[in-house]
């Protein structure tokens, strides 16, 4: 009600404002943004026509338009996009410039011949949002999400090895950042350094990072950063792709075969389905001068979905299942402090064996079942109900060195159930308004499996958390703004036994957080995006409650039951520039977190009959986290393009004055790439040169087990060939990374400690679809 | 039609199970199956024949607790008489499971190995042999001699058992071996046994 005022009396103020002018002077501009009715994806190429004048526009990449040197007047707008009602308006012209936003509704597929809108939601924020999808999603295929996810500025990862690799937003990972696999909040044991994400990086054909504080969209944790991992959306019509990926590495021997499908029901419309499935198998890591003992993998993924859309209804069910085998460096695993120093000071482990497949203890074997329920219906036009529910199940086993029969017993054996469930509300009105407004639920089991011979590293735990959020959005032509809060309650109840006594506890927490944010496109070219979000995360089971010896690291690690919340504040502005030859994307952030939870070296060591070890607190103290990341790129000709990547994180402890453990150091990517193929189709053949540069982390923590590793360069080249067979697509990939097989270390690299990375790769990657 | 109808019903059904499904197991309490807690040396007095004289003796390092974080081992001192040889015998002994991990060690001889390292070996007041059956490198049983001016009546034994290590790495078949950690494996004990010599 009180907007509906507010609109009144921006209209006289307008009308008396432009009294003055009203001398007929033809320099009025009319600009807009044309978005789908669905979900407000911008639409590119619609057609918009002033009839009065008779003139036309046509929306660029982000549905914007702008008609220039209007009268003013009484103008009739159509708007025409295929499938697409026609939208026909009358607008009104008077002030210097006018902005108008429109939504269309698609046409009802009863219509032959017309291509239904897939119910694919897009993430409408105006954070900070990077996509990587289309040929940077090609060329990343064959590596882990972590890995794949190094192409987007400001994206980094936290590994352990080569196989294990974790990613980090901003400096945050673990659980202060959030992934979904197709919607659903991915639940695993995240809490873990070398817990690598339980996702086949092949189900999806778009990987979207959230740069800000997206807690009120996503629920708690989501205070760094959020990954989404979307397969394709699913066809409403009659129509079959197939694609096949087969990869090849020399290094490690790695292969890699993917085979996706999907298809649109030629009987019933709007039905459509996808099936997919990938293996993988790599033996032992091969530095410049050494293999790593027990560093193979092996992996083995699918997922399928099925799904009907209709105008007003749409509902689909997807499953997908991962698995697999990691074998951890041999020498990595020590007994005791002094095996720990012995290693770190030979500099590369003790044990170089030849090439194999074989995975030994240490190894992890993890398996992951996501299934999912989603449906929406469209109450009308301008209101739609959601429902999504999800259902997981991860299995974690670890396996260490271990005497006997316990050699054939994992050390830890973890079962962790989820559910969630989301019941929400989405509205659009008045063609400048849209929201949502919904209620959440996860519900959480986790459980040891007895029978490891070991006291749990993590108790048996409950956890349910309820939360409710609302938020809302305004878009006036180039102007977006954006707003919206949530409150969670959360209550975890925990019990283990530790030497044969029950240790239970229950505990509670409450949370609000809130978001507000803006989009102002400037000019065509000039986009200005800001978000300031608040977030929290509660402490995590093994942050409550670790008691005891971390096996292999050699370290004892006491938990802190009575840790709190923590609360942390983002704001990230973004300058985007999208020219005809450059594009510049730049992301400023600061991140200002409230008892930020560390594990911090005591510098007490505790003594026992297998040696001493070094002993760690959790630890809360406030932190600040700021940096920038720049990406660009250049197309020096038609044939010549130049990029550009680059972040710098600064992160520091401000109750102690002292850095974290674990921060990416600076880091840039760049590289020229140049077309070979035939004129007028340049675009076929392409070689690519890029080089990475790693600075030292010079902000070293007051502990660590070896100082940062020096600065490193390494250079890739790849060759990429684009070849029509038939209808059909086949494209063939060649890289070689790190071509002078460079010996280095990476600071966020945790075997950093015990080899060198890995030395030369080449690659050989081949893609069909047809 | 009639299908879609019942979906929700379905739908709800399918969510109910998983809610109910989803409570996490009453803990159970685990024994520590690899835990060392009492590591015994047993030494007995070897004549110049090669025969065992006298009575056997013990010194033992006791941790009730195995690794959990708590109090520190108590380690008895080992009493040596000054010229005289021992044999001295290892056992391993998991308390909490009431477990002879000595037999482990000997059914997995190939991935087990003791060192004996510390001041009494340096500084030549105690050498030490391997003296277990078959002549494998293993340490469970040995030869263990005191010089007969050793120079002081106080010194150190450490006692270090490796496991998964690689026992034809050279110099892995010495006792003394100070750069055990060069064969590989991992530690499964590192106890210093305070040595008084009379």
């Amino acid at each position: 009600m009180k907007f509906r005022h507010l609109t009144y009396l921006l209209f006289i103020l307008f009308l008396l404002s432009t009294q003055v002018g009203y001398g007929q002077k033809c320099d009025l501009i009319l600009r807009g943004k044309i978005l789908h009715q669905e979900n407000d994806e911008p639409i590119e190429a619609a057609y918009i026509m002033l009839l009065e004048t008779r003139t036309g526009a046509v929306t660029d990449q982000k549905g914007n338009f702008v008609f220039r040197d209007l009268c003013p007047g009484v103008y009739t707008v159509t708007v025409q996009f295929l499938g697409h009602k026609e939208v026909r308006q009358t607008v009104n012209l008077t002030g210097s410039t006018t902005n108008q936003t429109f939504r269309m509704e698609e046409e009802s597929i009863g219509l032959s011949g017309v291509e239904v809108h897939g119910h694919r939601d897009a993430v409408q924020t105006t954070t900070a949002v990077t996509s990587l999808y289309g040929e940077a999603m090609l060329q990343s295929r064959g590596e882990s999400l972590g890995e794949s996810l190094k192409r987007v500025a400001g994206v980094t990862t936290f590994s352990t090895g080569n196989t294990i690799s974790k990613p980090v937003i901003h400096g945050l990972h673990s659980n202060r950042i959030m992934i979904l696999n197709n919607g659903i909040r991915l639940e695993g044991q995240q809490w873990g350094a070398e817990h690598a994400p339980e996702i086949d990086p092949f189900l999806a054909d778009e990987i979207t990072v959230i740069k800000g504080a997206e807690t009120v969209r996503f629920g708690p944790e989501a205070m760094g950063g959020v990954i989404l991992v979307n397969p394709p959306a699913l066809p409403t019509s009659k129509k079959h792709l197939t694609e096949i990926n087969l990869l090849g590495g020399s290094n490690a021997y790695m292969g890699n075969l993917a085979v996706s499908h999907l298809g649109g029901s030629d009987k019933i419309k709007g039905l459509g389905y996808r099936v997919q499935g990938s293996v993988k198998r790599a033996g032992n890591v091969r530095t410049p001068n050494y293999y790593q003992a027990n560093t193979g993998m092996s992996e083995l993924n699918f997922s399928g979905s099925i799904g009907y859309s209709s105008d007003r209804l749409g509902a689909e069910i997807y499953y997908s299942y991962f698995n697999t085998e990691l074998g951890i460096l041999r020498d990595s695993h020590t007994g005791n402090l002094s095996d720990l120093e012995e290693i770190i000071n030979n500099g590369e482990p003790f044990i170089k064996p030849a090439f194999t497949y074989e995975i030994n203890n240490p190894k992890q074997v993890v398996s992951h079942h996501l299934a999912k329920i989603k449906s929406h219906y469209h109450l009308s036009p301008e209101w739609k109900i959601n429902l999504l529910y999800g259902f997981q199940l991860n299995n974690r086993q670890e396996f260490d060195r271990r005497r006997g029969e316990l050699n054939f017993r994992p050390s830890l054996d973890l079962e962790l159930f989820t559910n969630t469930l989301e019941l929400s509300l989405d509205h659009t009105r008045k063609q400048n308004w849209s929201g949502s407004f919904g209620l959440n639920v996860i519900q959480q089991a986790n459980s040891n499996i007895p029978g490891t011979g070991v006291t749990p590293l993590i108790p048996n735990y409950d956890m349910v958390n309820l939360g409710a959020f609302a938020m809302e959005k305004y878009i006036n032509g180039p102007l977006e703004l954006e707003g919206g809060v949530r409150f969670d309650t959360r209550s975890v109840s925990a019990a283990r036994f530790v030497n044969n006594q029950l240790q239970t506890a229950d505990l509670e927490y409450q949370n609000f957080s809130a978001f507000v944010g803006g989009l102002y496109q400037l000019s065509p070219y000039f986009a200005f995006t800001t978000n300031l979000g608040s977030a929290w995360r509660p402490p995590n089971v093994n942050e409550l409650f670790s008691q005891g010896l971390h096996h292999g690291a050699a370290a004892v690690e006491i938990g802190d039951p009575d840790l709190v919340s923590e609360n942390s504040l983002k704001w990230v502005n973004g300058l985007e520039y999208e020219g005809e030859k450059a594009l510049v994307e730049f992301t400023v952030y600061a991140n200002q977190i409230q008892n930020y939870i560390y594990l911090n070296p005591t510098g007490e060591t505790f003594v026992s009959l297998r040696g001493t070890f070094n002993v760690y607190e959790y630890l809360q103290a406030d932190a600040f986290f700021y940096g920038f990341d720049l990406s660009g790129s250049y197309t020096f000709t038609d044939r010549l393009n130049g990029y550009f990547k680059g972040s710098i994180i600064r992160a520091k402890n401000t109750e102690e004055e002292n850095y974290f453990p674990f921060i990416p150091s600076d880091r840039m990517d760049w590289g020229f790439s140049y077309a070979l193929g035939k004129k007028g189709k340049p675009d076929s053949d392409r070689i690519t040169l890029s080089n990475l540069l790693v600075a030292k982390q010079t902000r070293e923590p007051d502990f660590d087990l070896a100082p940062a590793p020096p600065a490193y360069a390494l250079f890739n080249i790849g060759y990429q060939k684009k070849l029509q067979v038939a209808k059909n697509q086949f494209n063939i990939g060649l890289q070689v990374n790190n071509i002078f097989n460079t010996e280095y270390r990476e600071y966020m690299n945790r075997f950093r400690y015990f080899t060198a990375d890995m030395g030369r790769n080449i690659l050989l990657k081949l893609n069909y679809q047809f | 039609m009639e299908n879609l109808r019942k979906l929700p019903v379905y739908l709800f059904a399918a969510l109910a199970i998983g809610f109910a499904s989803c409570d996490s197991d009453d803990p159970a309490p685990e024994n520590e199956g690899e835990v060392i807690t009492d590591v015994t040396l047993t030494f007995q007095e070897v004549n110049a024949s090669g025969g065992l004289v006298g009575a056997p003796f013990s010194a033992k390092a006791s941790d009730p607790e195995g690794i959990e974080v708590g109090t520190a081992p108590t380690i008895q001192t080992v009493n040596l008489v000054k010229g005289k040889t021992y044999a001295m015998a290892i056992t391993v002994f998991n308390s909490i499971e009431n477990e002879d991990i000595t037999a482990e060690i000997l059914e997995e001889a190939a991935e087990h190995q003791f060192y004996f390292l510390g001041s009494a070996f340096t500084g030549n007041i105690l050498t030490v042999s391997y003296a277990d059956p078959n002549g494998v490198a293993l340490g469970v049983i040995n030869r263990l001699s005191v010089s007969s001016s050793p120079g002081t009546n106080n010194t150190q034994m450490r006692v270090i058992l490796r496991h998964d290590l690689d026992k034809n790495f050279p110099g892995a078949n010495n006792p003394n071996f100070a750069n055990y950690a060069q064969a590989g494996g991992e530690s499964d004990l590192d106890i210093t046994f305070p040595v008084v010599i009379n």
